[in-house]
This record gives structure tokens, C-alpha cells and sequence, in this order.
């Protein structure tokens, strides 16, 4: 009987449904102080005066801290350009400026608002445009001093934090031979993660390390973040991980965690604690980044493409964080999933004077492919063409090579989703039964399964139950509370209810890089799997002593160990572990597991630093919307999802990711946006302006899984959770420009845009055409 | 400081008696004072609407609430949903329809989802949904939340 493919319970259910799950919001220790933060208010500034003699003086106040209280160094998971307080420069609003411990939050936060500050302001760096210009102010005058937190440098200068430039031969020529020349622009704006718990941290000084309990996505680079800020090795930091109310992308880098470990050690030892508000956790979210994304495709007569540029900036924020490293993103998407002459790519990614940008759930993807599937649009409505026919004309197939020199074997994938899709929802259908103010849109994609390593060890207690022993985390998915719990229980034939997985405590598991690209089920299933693997080898080394029979000749299934065709002649796994303990000593086993690299050409473009796509996976999606001319809203009526997943392990699990993950994508193409003013500041500053999706606004989706197993995977397993948000901006806006018979090319797109659209006056009219002389 | 205020209020058929500060809201005096951090707090503004509870038999954002208005009432939380070890059916639901995922709304989904089938012990999908719709769940899509409750409906009617 497997458990594989198979609904099961997921084993955080219980203590969620009952309210006993302790998130990290909820973690608390004896004696603990509470923390808190002094921001700063504004974008752009000098710090002219900071006294925190008041403050410190105010009742149950412990310790205040400034930049002085801190080590004298730089951090950062890609390049070390942040200090742990502002020293004399403020450069986003929100940046902590001060640390305060109180007896109580209200005491900690009553002594932050005494801090005297003074700020002289400066012109914030905001237009990404202006911000590339020569005589732009520079966000980091000192750029040139820092540097990456490791390997060699990369290309960066001035306001420009990264850059990755691919500029093959015969683009020039193509263009000049064009049929014709389509060029478009799209804007997007930036989407806040929006999970519905807070950040927090407990730091903790004692015994001359530091502890941090944190509800945390990636607790071996919170490890990482804070040995940096406090300038001690990574062992000298325990990283405890909680169950976490949602992550997004937002919780793989430290946040709050450097300030409550240095609390405690000022204060002497008691735990501290910091928590974010709404407002401020909003306001300092590493947010999807805002982008200007410009196409220019040089087409023939038949609609071949046979050349493209694509030119992206992207908003970095007032520090690097994980960005740099995805800026080489726009070369793997810029042909999207078509074929494609040279492709000349310039990604640029912009130091400004806002909140530092971040990982979210398909990340860079989300706006360049809502760009290349528009432009596929646009292509194709130029010629006269039918878009779908158009895409699967241009479709790529097996063999297919990338910009960067990867080949992949599978794209033919692509071809069955676009079947897929059809036989739910078939084209001619939909567009025999058009109405006004309705519209379809589709579009197609491939993304990556992060490949980082991850470990685990499986450890067989004398009941015959296990523990899976990793520093993985389930931020919610089913990833660990499913996926892992399955493919241990399958491997060892047991219920899936006798395997326990921990939570993460970087003192105990080795090194995991965290519920990020979709990597759990595959990586630290795969992990999990080996290190059951040794534990049925050790298993079988016993009972062969026990059954009389030869290693070789038994298997371990259905909570025994037995003699393979023999199924009379078993033992019990719970025998076995007791004698096991007591003659050779525990089992337990370990597993690691790494994705390598696809190959490239390391030749094809400058600041390759994501060099391929590992694990690659296939997606389409087909979106129905109606639009009402009145009030200008947008109703998704329809949503198709066929999607690649090498082979479900948990259909609850699988599926959820899909919803939530359109959903999410829904979101950010009709609403979400979090607006930034001249200023540099953020317009929305809560959960009431920053509207999220409701129950009311989503359809079920359509989903078909596409399973062709992965042989490296867990099961065939490939990744599922992250792509789903990949597509939706691009065909809901591909649907509601055909709804209106005009090109939507921002998102989100708004009310007051479709209308201007359906009155003709549209802020964002079609880009000029260009007809080659 | 403000002179601090003696309240009672049943929790869950547990009396609990504290003084507190006049401006300490419900929400805080159910997770630190009396422990019961099953209510969360995602926006502490009544938008998210995790921290739900029921309130002398009505939902109420217990974080818009003060302690002190709450002195004398009778309050569920999400602790107080099951008896014991054994969930009740809209729990139950919930686990077996992968109606939660990070599982931080769904405190608040529970408690209103439990006032409005008493009210309609019958409803349709659309109106679990319009039910929902001041609940927000940042994973799910809310669809498998949707059938948790229908699939609660059911079993309840039974």
C-alpha cells in the first residue's frame, strides 16, 4: 500500500486547528524583556542629532542602542552594504535607527518616541530612470568600498546594484531585415508578501553564544545575517525555528533577529523580544520589486521572431539583500517559452531610497513573463494572427536551447499543457461565446526548482516510529507535514502518523537553504528518502540475524521486516530497532542532497549570477474575465492552470499551492500594488489600503498536474508551490485587453484604467510600430 | 499611569479575574494574560480578522475590543472549539480538507465560520464565501476553506 500520490492528514493539522500551534509571534521565554525599534520617518536624510539620554532614563527601560552600541561592520546575504543601525545616512523609511529593551512593549515603545532625533532631509532617489542618470545623487556614495558576502565581484557601479548583459551577434542585423519591429513597455509595480503574522524574535545571550527563536523560512541565513551584524563565526548563533504564519519569500533574511540577540547581550542575558506592527513590517517587507520592462522583437512575415531585446529595470531598494543574484533572471525568460532569434537582455537592478526589495514566490517571473506573453499578444494582433495558434507556431520543443546555452530536453512538455488547457477549456469555445466586456487570455512559462543542498537524519526509535531530524521548514505548504513525512513513511512502510518531523534548530540539523523556489519536497524529500534508504539497509543487516535469512533476501514494508515473497516469515520494525539498540547499537541514517547546475555558456552574458535553470518545469494558463464598464472592475469568471510537477506526492498539497498561488497572482494583477510617492515613502501603510484578495473575488481553479517523473527526484517528484504565481498578470491582462479591444500594459490594472481604456483614452497607449524601411 | 480596572469575564467556561489597564484590548488579555495565544494578531486594526472570537454568542474582532468592555461576558476562543482531545466537526473539517496551510487565520476563520452555521445551517458555497469575506488567508485561495465549512454543513446536519 503506498502513501505516495495518496490524500493524508498533514501532521501540523491538529495543532492548528486547535489553537495549540506557538508561532513565532507567540514564542516566549522566562523573565523576557520586550524590544523595540526607532525608524526612520523619512526616505532620505542626515542624521543631525540622535540623544538617548531621556529615553534611557524613562521607567522599565533596560538598554537603548544606536550604530555605537554595534560592531563597526557591514552585512548582507549577496553584498555586505548594510549596517546593523543608520550611522549619519538614512536611506528608506523605516530603517532602525535605535534598539530599546523595556520591562513591557508599551514601556520599550514609549521610550523609542523619546529618542530625540533629527533628520536634515534630502532629496530621495525614487524615478528608476533618473536614478541611472550621471548626475543622479548617489543612494550609496560609498558604493565602491563594499563588498559581496562571498565568491568574486560583480558588475555594479553607482546606483546600480547589478547588472547582467547578454548582447550575442546578428540582433542588429535582424532588426534591420525585420518584416516588422514590435516594441512595447510595461510598468509593475511593487506586491507586499502580506502573510498574516507578523515578524517577531526572541534573542537570547547566554553562555557566550546567541539564541533566536524566530518563526523563519531560512533559519541557516538568519544564522548566517546575524554572525555577520554581530561580528562572530556562524556557530556562535542557534537559530530555532516556529511554526510560521506564512512567509512568502519575506522571511528567508534576517529581519528583526541581529536586534533582539544584540539586546540581550546588552542587558545582560534576559531574552528580548521585538515584534513587528503592521505598519512597520509593511513598510520594511523585502516586497516584490517594482520594474520597467521594455520588448522589442523583430519579426517576419509568418510571425517567426528573428530577434529580440529586452531591457529591465528593476527597483533594488536602499540595500541588496538576495537581489543581485536574481537580476540574471530577465535572460532566462526574455523568450519566454518561444523560438526565438538573438536575444540581446540588459537587466539593471537600482539602489533608491525606499524600502530594500526581496524574494516573493516566482520571483523577477511574475512581471517579465506578464510582459513577454502582452508582447505575444501584441505580436500576434499585429499580424492578424490567433494568439493561441500564434504561440503554439512559435512553441519550443525537446532540444529546445536557451539564451543562456541550456538545453532542455523536456520542453515538448509545453505542447500537452496546451492540450491540457484545451481539453478544459477549449479556445473555439470560448471564442464562439463572446459577449461584450468579456475576454480570454493565455500564456505559458518555464521556471526552476531551487537546487540547494539540504540534509536530514531519519532516526528509528525502539516503537518503530521515526524522527526526521532537518532544519527544513513547512511555512504552511504541506511541504514537510506531507511531502517529507510521505516519502519517509513510503520508504520505511509505515503510516505516515509514526514519522515525526522536527522544527528546524541549527544546532541540532545541518545545513538547509530554507522553503524558498519550490526546493522542499524535492531536496529534503530526497534527503529524507537516502537517509531511510540507510536505515532499511541497517534494518535488514538485523533482522537477517533475526530470520535466518540473508540480507539480500528481505525487504522492509507494511511496519515489518520480511522475507521478500514470503510474507509470513516478518518481524515487527519495533523488534528489530530494540535488538538493533541493544546488539549494533541506534539506527538512524543520513541523507544529502544537492541539485547541480544545468550546463551554460558562461560566455553568453555578463553577471551571470543565477547561471540555469535546475529541474526545469512547464506552465500554461488560460484566464476568462468580465469586465463591467460601469464601475471598471475586473472579474477573473475563469482560471485553467496546467502545470508540470514531475509527480504529485500530496494532491491536497499540490493543488493548494496551485490556488494559493494563483490567487496571490490575481491579486497582484487587478489590486495589489504597494504605491510609492515622490517622497520615497509608501501610500499604503496597513492591510486596509493594501488590498488583498477576499473570498469573493477568486473562482475555483482548473487544474491539470502534468507528472512526468524526475529519476533524480523523490518519487519523480519535481517542484510545485512557486510557479503558479508566475502567469496570472499575464493573461488576465492579455484578457482583459482583448475584453476591451486595447492594450492593458500595467499592473495592477485598475479601475480608473479600464475605464480610460473603454473610453479610448487609455494612460497607456499602444507603443508605436515601427515598419523597417 | 492609569488607575488599572478589575475584570472577569468566562473564557472557554473558565472564570478569569485580572486587573488590567483600561486601554489593554481583549485580544491582549486573552493571549498574555490569560495564555491563550490560539488568537492571533495580524493587523491589530480589524482588517485581517484572525484574532475573531465569540462574544456573549457574536463574533467580534478582539482586537478592536478593550478588556474592560468585555468585564462579565461570556467568551469562545478557538481553545475552547474542542472538548478535550476531540475536535468538533468544523475542526475536523477543516484538517481533512486542507482548509489551512500556515494556519494563522484559521483561528479566526473557525470562529466565524462556527457563528454563521448556526445561523445557516444550510448555506451555499457563494454564501460561506460572502461569510469569509472579512477574513483574510494569504494561502489557501480560500476554495478549500469553502469546502471545509460546506463539508462541516453537512456533517453537522446529519
Amino acid at each position: 500500500m503506498t502513501v505516495i500520490g495518496e490524500r493524508v492528514p498533514r501532521s501540523d493539522g491538529q495543532t492548528k486547528v486547535s489553537g495549540e500551534a506557538i508561532y513565532g509571534v507567540d514564542y516566549a521565554e522566562p523573565g523576557m524583556l520586550w524590544g523595540a525599534l526607532l525608524r526612520s520617518p523619512v526616505s532620505a536624510g542626515r542624521i543631525t542629532r540622535l540623544d538617548t539620554t531621556a529615553a534611557a532614563a524613562m521607567p522599565g527601560v533596560h538598554a537603548v542602542l544606536t550604530a555605537a552600541d554595534a560592531p563597526d561592520v557591514h552585512a548582507g546575504w549577496v553584498l555586505r552594504d548594510q549596517r546593523l543601525f543608520a550611522t549619519d545616512a538614512v536611506r528608506y523609511e523605516g530603517q532602525p535607527i535605535a534598539a530599546v529593551a523595556a520591562d513591557t512593549l508599551a514601556q520599550a515603545r514609549a521610550a523609542a518616541a523619546a529618542i530625540v532625533l533629527e533628520i536634515e532631509p534630502l532629496p530621495a532617489v525614487v524615478d528608476l530612470v533618473r536614478a541611472m542618470a550621471p548626475d543622479s545623487p548617489l543612494v550609496h556614495p560609498g558604493w565602491e568600498s563594499y563588498v559581496p558576502a562571498a565568491g568574486p565581484d560583480f558588475p555594479r557601479r553607482g546606483n546600480i546594484a547589478a547588472e547582467c548583459i547578454a548582447d550575442p551577434p546578428g540582433v542588429d542585423e535582424a532588426f534591420a531585415r525585420a518584416h516588422r519591429v514590435i516594441s512595447d513597455e510595461f510598468v509593475a509595480q511593487r506586491q507586499y508578501q502580506a502573510y498574516i503574522e507578523p515578524k517577531s524574535a526572541v534573542g537570547i545571550f547566554r553562555d557566550g553564544r546567541y539564541t533566536v527563536h524566530t518563526a523563519h523560512q531560512f533559519p541557516y541565513n538568519v544564522r548566517d545575517r546575524v554572525s555577520q551584524f554581530l561580528d562572530v563565526r556562524p556557530s556562535a548563533v542557534r537559530v530555532v525555528g516556529h511554526t510560521i504564519g506564512g512567509g512568502f519569500g519575506a522571511k528567508l533574511d534576517a529581519s528583526l533577529e541581529p536586534y533582539a540577540a544584540l539586546l540581550s547581550k546588552v542587558v545582560g542575558g534576559s531574552a528580548v523580544k521585538l515584534v513587528n506592527t503592521r505598519t512597520e513590517d509593511l513598510l520594511t517587507c523585502p516586497c516584490r520589486e517594482n520594474a520597467l520592462t521594455r520588448l522589442r522583437s523583430a519579426v517576419d512575415a509568418d510571425g517567426n521572431i528573428l530577434a529580440r531585446e529586452l531591457e529591465v529595470i528593476a527597483d533594488n531598494g536602499a540595500y541588496s539583500g538576495e537581489m543581485p543574484w536574481l537580476a540574471s533572471i530577465a535572460l532566462h525568460c526574455a523568450r519566454g517559452v518561444y523560438r526565438c532569434g538573438p536575444t540581446r537582455v540588459v537587466s539593471r537592478l537600482m539602489y533608491t531610497n525606499t524600502a530594500p526589495t526581496g524574494a516573493f514566490r516566482g520571483v523577477n517571473g511574475t512581471y517579465l513573463y506578464h510582459a513577454v506573453e502582452r508582447h505575444m499578444d501584441h505580436i500576434a494582433t499585429e499580424l492578424g494572427l490567433d494568439r493561441r495558434d500564434y504561440r503554439l507556431q512559435q512553441l519550443i520543443t525537446d532540444g529546445a536551447e536557451m539564451p543562456n546555452g541550456q538545453v532542455l530536453a523536456d520542453a515538448g512538455i509545453l505542447r500537452e499543457g496546451f492540450d491540457a488547457v484545451e481539453s478544459v477549456a477549449p479556445w473555439a469555445e470560448l471564442q464562439a461565446g463572446r459577449r461584450p466586456y468579456r475576454g480570454i487570455g493565455i500564456g505559458a512559462a518555464w521556471w526552476v526548482t531551487n537546487p540547494m543542498p539540504g540534509t536530514a537524519v531519519v532516526k528509528l526509535h525502539e516503537d518503530g516510529t521515526v524522527a526526521v531530524i532537518t532544519a527544513a521548514t513547512d511555512n504552511g505548504s504541506g511541504a514537510v507535514s506531507m511531502g517529507v513525512t510521505q516519502i519517509v513513511a513510503e520508504r520505511l512502510g509505515i503510516p505516515p502518523t509514526d514519522v515525526f518531523v522536527t522544527m528546524p534548530d541549527t544546532d541540532v540539523a545541518g545545513f538547509d537553504a530554507g522553503s524558498q523556489g519550490s526546493r522542499t519536497t524535492r531536496i529534503v524529500g530526497k534527503a529524507s528518502q537516502l537517509a531511510a534508504d540507510e536505515v532499511v539497509e541497517k534494518l535488514r543487516g538485523v533482522a537477517a540475524g533475526l530470520l535466518e535469512a540473508a540480507a539480500d533476501d528481505l525487504e522492509v514494508a507494511d511496519g515489518t521486516v520480511r522475507v521478500k515473497g514470503v510474507p509470513g516469515n516478518s518481524i515487527p520494525i519495533a523488534e528489530v530497532a530494540v535488538a538493533a539498540t541493544n546488539t549494533v547499537g541506534p539506527v538512524q541514517g543520513t541523507g544529502s542532497f544537492v541539485t547541480p547546475f544545468p550546463d551554460f555558456n558562461p560566455g553568453c552574458a555578463t553577471g551571470l549570477m543565477f547561471p540555469s535553470f535546475p529541474t526545469p518545469t512547464y506552465h500554461v494558463h488560460l484566464a476568462e474575465v468580465e469586465i463591467d464598464p460601469v464601475t471598471g472592475n475586473v472579474r477573473v469568471l475563469r482560471y485553467v492552470v496546467a502545470q508540470e510537477v514531475g509527480r504529485v506526492i500530496s494532491p491536497d498539497g499540490t493543488y493548494g499551492q496551485v490556488m494559493g498561488g494563483v490567487t496571490q497572482g490575481i491579486g497582484y494583477a487587478l489590486h495589489e500594488s504597494l504605491r510609492i510617492g515622490e517622497d520615497g515613502r509608501y501610500r499604503e501603510r496597513t492591510l486596509e489600503s493594501y488590498r488583498l484578495p477576499l473570498a469573493t473575488d477568486i473562482p475555483r481553479v482548473e487544474f491539470v498536474p502534468l507528472e512526468h517523473p524526475d529519476p533524480d527526484g523523490p518519487f519523480g517528484a519535481k517542484g510545485v508551490a512557486e510557479s503558479p504565481v508566475l502567469l496570472p498578470a499575464a493573461v488576465i491582462a492579455n484578457a482583459v485587453s482583448d475584453a476591451i479591444g486595447a492594450p492593458l500594459n500595467h499592473i495592477p490594472i485598475i479601475p480608473e484604467d479600464v475605464l480610460a481604456a473603454i473610453q479610448g483614452s487609455a494612460g497607456d497607449v499602444r507603443s508605436d510600430e515601427e515598419v523597417a524601411p | 499611569m492609569s488607575d488599572k480596572l478589575t475584570v472577569s469575564m468566562t473564557i472557554n467556561g473558565h472564570t478569569y479575574t485580572a486587573d488590567c489597564e483600561p486601554r489593554l484590548t481583549l485580544a491582549d488579555f486573552i493571549r498574555h494574560g490569560c495564555g491563550l495565544t490560539g488568537t492571533h494578531l495580524g493587523c491589530e486594526q480589524g482588517v485581517c480578522g484572525a484574532c475573531t472570537i465569540i462574544v456573549d454568542g457574536r463574533t467580534v474582532r478582539a482586537c478592536l475590543v478593550l478588556a474592560v468592555q468585555a468585564d462579565g461576558s461570556t467568551i469562545t476562543t478557538v481553545e475552547g472549539l474542542a472538548r478535550g482531545d476531540e475536535l468538533n466537526p468544523l475542526q475536523e473539517a477543516f484538517w481533512a480538507n486542507h482548509g489551512l496551510q500556515c494556519g494563522f487565520c484559521t483561528p479566526g476563520m473557525l470562529m466565524s465560520a462556527t457563528e454563521f452555521l448556526k445561523a445557516n445551517p444550510e448555506p451555499t458555497a457563494e454564501e460561506v464565501r460572502e461569510c469569509l469575506s472579512g477574513n483574510l488567508c494569504r494561502c489557501t485561495g480560500y476554495d478549500s476553506i469553502v469546502k471545509s465549512v460546506l463539508d462541516a454543513a453537512q456533517k453537522l446536519r446529519a
